[in-house]
């Protein structure tokens, strides 16, 4: 009985209860379920971030609304999430690298709204969207649904933006340690004649980025020795703008959907360092502008009744270019040789202009066969340019090179037992051109072997089930062979600190989850709620970045066969609420399993662990929330969280005296926050701290992340 | 019968006096026994990397170092598991060395050359001693990316390296002990018409007898990678204390067209030798039916140039790569067939010994049959001390899943026995034996 009711409920509430409880009224991000409280009874439903949860992929879902009034960027919540860890490379716009359940950040794809990020420009990332405008996270894990059209292999990331049918106004602005400013705008108005709606969006974050790097070598007075010394960053200055007019209309005979948007994006961006902060840098620089234009269309019942369209296509005009036209060698406290190397490469000088244009189509039709059974057809076109020119090295011949990717994916989902027993079956076919133009520095980058055209064509496959015994207890599974064709940055490098690799091969993986969770509810508000994953990625060709530490300069190459097991797991606790406290941690056993060398040998590597990257980490975090404190109307949250990584070795961990090698130490970083708000969410104003005991941190080898941060955010909703 | 008698004393005084006079001469004295050669001690110092050969910075899995008081086979194997030096991150495989310590310009990229030595600590744990540390100066060098020399009586190391996308010859002097910089400068050698720039570092060596630094170099169309077809050798010799290029003279394509490598002086390689004379070997190449093949040229003691009618390695199989003079007239040769593959990690790669009076060579064998053929373009497993050459060969079999263990040999450069040595664990790429002083 009380699981019908609950599904009564769950059903009821969940397309009426967001709009209906407006901005704060839902529970905290991970919470067990929404709750509203309505006189002196409570009733709980599930919120989308909690169905998608116990739907039957390995999915992490974040309720970015929730938590928009504080967060400075999406990456600081995400990190946060179980089996993610996002690496860093320093402050306010860094690059930063994303692994789900093991699987490096280039083996996870980005879409916003189900369309690939990249079509935003090449710079718009997870740092920099503006938070405002998120409603959600979707982490899938391993397992993809066909619906993406993604060829992604360890997961994907999918930020659905705000679908808000009334007006509104939303502007914050926020400052922060280290000459931090982030502002974002963003509104929505609907022509009262017209119909015709209007979201525009206007982002910006700046950042001298200049925290102290302690422990550098710098240069005594008399150029004669070296000495340590703490000393800022001199030359990591971030620039981030980003524009979007969006204008459509919604539930039209024609359309339920139908919207075109541009969007425009620049970011310039100082180098401070190469791949480690041994290589330091002070002149060159990088900077990147884009122009997108796009469309989507979405109907119900489009053609024949049952049968659902979505179609979207977007065209991108992405401009960078890498500026290395200094012949100069610089240490940490900005002092510097003339010598006869340029900064970045440590070859001649360079300002090297990339022109990547992109086009994307993306097309889904879903038909209802009957109820609880569906089939959907999914086709997803992604054509990526590189057009290189220098505009200094006249000796660099122009090179274009295009990459074509067309995945086409075709699925069947059922619902079963009274939707006890959900399943969903895939199956995906990957189709691959590359043309390659380049041919600089080849035997570096491959391009003598790779030169030309080819056309590869890969299947997938998969299937998904869930099944639930009991509100306490549910059980799913999923797997996938899936296929995932290199990107750009990683065949074609980025044009500054990643050379490129163009005969790097696509990544091929069998993924499997196996997962439990529940809800316990124990009454008076509280419960508990848990989830449980195992999961085991056997993947070929594994792509894995190395470093060139002297040229400071990285490189993605492949390894033969690389199997991943692990766990994660996540505990949450929620008293009416108010107080929330969730603890999660994730283990991965990554290993090199390429048993012979190419030239048929032994491999010394056979069944070691893969180097260099984090393989045990964990999070917890509290909260607590008081209501109408000071002012009618109003919430005061109160929160921490910590977050571990366990230290990792740099290269294989067999080899060498332990006290030989090269670590990234373990890290233990404590952030603390603090969310007034008044006016039913109207007015907003945090404070955040974050690494609170200045901790030395470094995600990455000798890649010191910033200490102790305050950032103070003032949020307007109307 | 009186005179008889006189007669019989006078003799037998005569034999008397000649008996007496010879005691009283000098006894012949024995032939001298030579002098039993000085036996220095010495560690060894083993480089390998994993999967694949280093060297050329090709390696992105790791390089290794075992320090090892002898490489007998009554030694243990030397394993790497759990042991060694992990010096991937901080160090370059390619260094100089001088007695116990080693000095180059570090992986780690912080501006400046080092200078350190291994030592083993009482469980015979190796760890890596940093003894000097200091900042360039005017002039920037990358790792691996330059040549050297040691001058007067090793108390100073020359460095030589390019600048401006490889336009200008840099040189720095430092000081053996502290490292620090002496002096610097631009060598006064301008690029000749058509050509764009020198070879990366080019090789820099000092010969004794005439107390000059001979650098060779080269010209070539463009940077980078060149085909030896294209580039024209160079020979400067320098004054060592003014760092003025006293001559500089072009070599003959015919003669040589590129030295045996340009890019890495010999920081790993080692690519010219002398002989008890002085007369300096210089390994190189030249195009034969449109193949880069091995030639050893000579410049004899006394002159500035090669001597074009002597080649040391005549009718050769491939690329000649190292040299190493062994005494007597005889050298240690490192090439490559490239009938059995040009790849840096192909099984292509043997010894030999040769005979320097006439340019003959054999392969050297054990137990009457060739050391096998080995992987490792830019690899230096041997290390001529003692009158012994050590030669690593990789334990790898192209195209066997189960290779057998790398093996040192050991060649007796005076009567040419060959034995067996110790023995390194399996699966690792041997690249570099180094002989380093034990104090």
């Amino acid at each position: 009985m009380r699981f019908r009711r609950f599904w009564v409920l769950l059903i009821s509430l969940a397309g009426c209860c967001t709009p209906l409880l407006g901005q704060d009224s839902l529970s905290v991000k991970g919470s067990l379920g929404d709750t509203l409280m309505l006189g002196h009874s409570t009733v709980t439903a599930r919120s989308r971030e909690q169905k998608l949860r116990e739907g039957a992929f390995a999915v992490g879902a974040l309720n970015i609304r929730l938590q928009a009034s504080t967060l400075q960027s999406l990456t600081q919540a995400i990190d946060k999430t179980a089996g993610i860890r996002i690496r860093e490379e320093g402050g306010v716009g860094s690059d930063f690298d994303l692994s789900i359940n093991g699987m490096s950040g280039n083996s996870i794809r980005y879409f916003l709204d189900g369309m690939p990020l990249d079509a935003k420009g090449s710079g718009m990332t997870l740092a920099n969207l503006p938070v405002n405008i998120i409603e959600r996270v979707e982490i899938y894990k391993g397992v993809i649904p066909a619906s993406f059209g993604s060829d992604a292999l360890g997961g994907a990331v999918n930020i659905v933006t705000n679908r808000r049918t009334r007006n509104y106004l939303d502007f914050s602005y926020g400052i922060g340690s280290f000459h931090t400013h982030k502002a974002d705008f963003s509104a929505q108005y609907t022509g009262r004649k017209t119909g015709l709606v209007i979201k525009p969006v206007i982002s910006a974050s700046y950042s001298k980025n200049d925290y102290i790097m302690r422990d550098v070598k710098v240069r005594n007075e008399e150029r004669t020795a070296f000495v340590i010394k703490d000393l800022p960053r001199f030359h990591d200055d971030y620039l981030s703008l980003f524009g979007q007019l969006e204008a459509g209309v919604q539930d039209r005979s024609w359309a339920d959907d139908f919207f075109v948007s541009v969007s425009v994006s620049k970011i310039d961006k100082d180098i401070q360092t190469g791949a480690t902060q041994d290589h330091v840098i002070g002149m060159a620089d990088r900077h990147t502008k884009s122009i997108s234009a796009s469309a989507r269309y979405e109907k119900a019942g489009f053609l024949t009744e049952g049968l659902h369209l979505l179609a979207s296509v977007s065209q991108t005009w992405d401009h960078s270019q890498t500026c290395d036209t200094t012949y100069r060698m610089y240490y940490w406290d900005g002092s510097y040789i003339d010598g006869g190397k340029s900064e970045i490469r440590g070859r001649g000088k360079t300002l090297r202009h990339y022109h990547r244009p992109m086009t994307v189509v993306r097309t889904s039709l879903d038909y209802r066969l009957a109820p609880g059974h569906e089939l959907a057809l999914n086709y997803l076109l992604n054509r990526a340019g590189n057009r290189q020119e220098d505009a200094w090295d006249k000796d660099f011949n122009p090179t274009d090179d295009v990459l074509f990717k067309h995945v086409l994916g075709l699925s069947y989902d059922q619902s079963l037992l009274s939707g006890r027993l959900n399943n969903t079956f895939f199956v995906k076919d990957y189709i691959n051109h590359l043309k390659i133009g380049q041919d600089e520095l080849s035997s570096i980058t491959g391009s003598d072997q790779a030169k030309g055209s080819s056309t590869n064509n890969y299947l997938g496959g998969g299937l998904g089930s869930r099944f639930l015994f009991l509100e306490e207890l549910a059980v799913k599974g999923s797997y996938e062979h899936s296929v995932r064709l290199p990107i750009s940055r990683e065949l074609l490098g980025n044009g500054s600190t990643i050379y490129a690799n163009v005969a790097l091969k696509p990544e091929i993986s069998d993924n499997f989850n196996l997962g439990l969770f529940g809800t316990f509810d124990l009454g008076g508000g509280h419960a508990i709620s848990y989830e449980a994953n195992g999961f085991v990625r056997l993947v070929d060709n594994y792509i894995r970045a190395t470093i060139y530490e002297t040229e400071g300069m990285m490189q993605y190459v492949n390894e033969a066969a690389v199997h991943i097991k692990g766990v994660d797991g996540e505990i949450r606790y929620d008293w009416a609420g108010k107080l929330h406290v969730a603890v999660n941690a994730s283990y991965d056993d990554n290993r090199d399993m390429r048993k012979y060398t190419q030239s048929g040998d032994l491999s010394v590597t056979y069944r070691n662990r893969t180097p260099n990257r984090p393989w045990a980490y964990a999070n917890a975090e509290a909260a607590y929330t008081f209501r109408n404190v000071g002012l009618r109307d109003s919430r005061l949250r109160l929160s921490a969280d910590y977050q571990y990584v366990h230290w990792f070795y740099l290269t294989w961990e067999a080899f060498g005296s332990a006290s030989s090698k090269s670590k990234v130490p373990t890290q233990h970083i404590t952030n603390a926050s603090l969310l007034y708000s008044w006016h039913g969410g109207r007015y907003n104003v945090s404070l955040e701290c974050t690494n609170l005991f200045n901790a030395l941190a470094f995600d990455n080898y000798r890649l010191q992340k910033p200490g102790r941060a305050f950032f103070l955010k003032f949020r307007l909703f109307l | 019968m009186k005179e008889l008698k006189k007669l019989l004393v006078l003799a037998i005084a005569m034999i008397s006096m000649m008996s007496m006079t010879v005691c009283c001469v000098d006894p012949i004295p024995e032939p001298e026994p030579e002098p039993e050669p000085v036996v220095k001690d010495y560690n060894f110092d083993l480089f390998v990397c994993a999967v694949k050969h280093g060297g050329m910075s090709k390696n992105k899995n790791g390089t290794y170092v075992r320090s090892v008081p002898a490489l007998t086979a009554d030694q243990p194997r030397v394993e790497f598991t759990g042991k060694g030096i992990d010096i991937t991150e901080d160090y370059t495989l390619e260094s100089i060395t001088r007695g116990k310590y080693y000095y180059q310009v570090p992986q780690r990229a912080t501006g400046g050359f080092v200078k350190f030595h291994i030592e083993r600590n009482a469980a015979g744990e190796e760890r890596i001693v940093e003894d000097a540390e200091v900042p360039f100066k005017d002039n920037v060098y990358s790792a691996r990316k330059y040549t050297h020399a040691w001058i007067g009586d090793s108390t100073s190391l020359v460095i030589v390296g390019t600048a401006d996308k490889a336009t200008k010859i840099i040189w720095s002097k430092l000081s053996e002990s502290n490292l620090a910089v002496q002096s610097e400068g631009t060598f006064d050698i301008k690029l000749p018409e058509g050509f764009n720039a020198f070879s990366t570092a080019g090789l820099l060596t000092y010969r004794k007898s005439d107390k000059k630094l001979y650098y060779f170099y080269l010209t070539k169309r463009e940077a980078g990678q060149s085909d030896a077809a294209t580039s024209v050798t160079h020979i400067a010799v320098i004054d060592p204390a003014t760092m003025k290029v006293e001559s500089d003279t072009d070599v003959p394509s015919a003669v040589m067209e590129e030295t045996a490598g340009s890019a890495y002086g010999e920081l790993m390689q080692s690519m010219i030798m002398y002989d008890e004379a002085d007369n300096m070997y210089v390994a190189g190449m030249i195009t034969v039916n449109d193949q880069e093949m091995g030639i050893l040229r000579r410049i004899p003691a006394g002159s500035k140039t090669f001597d074009s009618s002597w080649n040391g390695f005549p009718n050769p199989e491939g690329k000649l790569l190292t040299v190493q003079y062994l005494g007597n007239g005889k050298a240690l040769s490192y090439s490559r067939d490239e009938a059995l593959g040009t790849k840096i990690d192909s099984k292509s790669h043997f010894y030999s010994i040769i005979n320097l009076a006439n340019g003959s060579r054999e392969r050297v064998k054990y137990n009457g049959a060739d050391l096998q053929y080995c992987g490792g373009r830019f690899s230096q497993r041997s290390v001529v001390v003692n009158d012994k050459a050590y030669i690593g060969v990789g334990g790898e079999v192209e195209g066997e899943a189960e290779a057998t263990y790398p093996t040192i040999y050991i060649y007796d450069c005076k009567t040419g026995a060959v034995e067996k040595g110790v023995e390194l664990s399996k699966g690792f790429c041997f690249d570099i034996i180094r002989a380093m002083d034990v104090e």
